[in-house]
């Protein structure tokens, strides 16, 4: 059940973000990082990213509990795709950080 | 295969799509965004994100919209089922609207925003 839930915080972080976005757009930027540095707003974003990083983990296990991949005789076992998928959401999320922020 | 049931399998299918975009792209966003700027964490060093993230142009606005728009869909596309699995069945058919509702406008104000913040996204690099 608790992976259900994570679904909330995913949704929530999109509207608040959304939200942010109108502000952006709209030439509110100073009221848009001041929302950002309100402490509860902080502390839903580390809730938030500790729910989405288990949805993550989640979702890579059951990919390989759902579409095992044939190799020969052997078949990946669902841990093998949560590894795999560790890798590249660390790969992916450090080219995000390079290409768009450190750049 | 019945028109209903198709829509339903597309439906899904995005939802699966949605679930990728919020594992794979979304946590690196929240921790940008929500965490290290706040917190002057690395990478952030005195720019927000966001600004960082537009400044990118074409890479930086579609990395925005496929992370925000993905996430909303999958996320409001499962609490909304998952509502109706904790013994709200009875309003199955009001929270599908509800939340079909709050996906399409959320969508759509996502790219709204965008194309506001960055005007000529549509002309060639």
């Amino acid at each position: 059940m608790i992976r259900e839930w994570t679904s909330f915080f995913v949704a929530v972080f999109s509207l608040i973000y959304i939200y942010e976005l109108s502000l952006f757009a709209s030439g509110g930027k100073a009221d848009a990082l001041n929302l950002l540095r309100n402490p509860g707003i902080i502390a839903f974003n580390v809730l938030a990213l500790l729910f989405t990083s288990y949805h993550a983990l989640t979702w890579f296990y059951l990919i390989g509990k759902i579409q095992p991949i044939k190799m020969g005789k052997t078949t990946s076992k669902p841990w093998q795709a949560l590894l795999v998928n560790i890798v590249l959401l660390v790969i992916i999320s450090y080219a995000v950080i390079e290409i768009l922020v450190l750049r | 295969m019945p028109q209903v049931a198709r829509l339903h399998a597309i439906l899904w299918g995005v939802f699966s799509m949605g679930g990728f975009i919020a594992a794979f792209l979304l946590p690196v966003l929240i921790y940008l965004v929500g965490i290290a700027y706040p917190l002057g964490l690395w990478p952030v060093t005195g720019a927000d994100p966001t600004t960082l993230i537009l400044d990118h142009h074409h890479l930086g606005t579609l990395f925005l919209f496929v992370t925000v728009a993905g996430s909303l869909y999958h996320g409001i596309f499962r609490f909304q089922s998952t509502l109706t699995e904790i013994g709200l069945a009875p309003a199955k058919r009001a929270l599908e609207a509800i939340g079909y509702l709050i996906i399409i406008i959320g969508i759509l104000a996502t790219a709204v925003y965008l194309l506001q913040y960055n005007p000529s996204f549509f002309s060639l690099p």
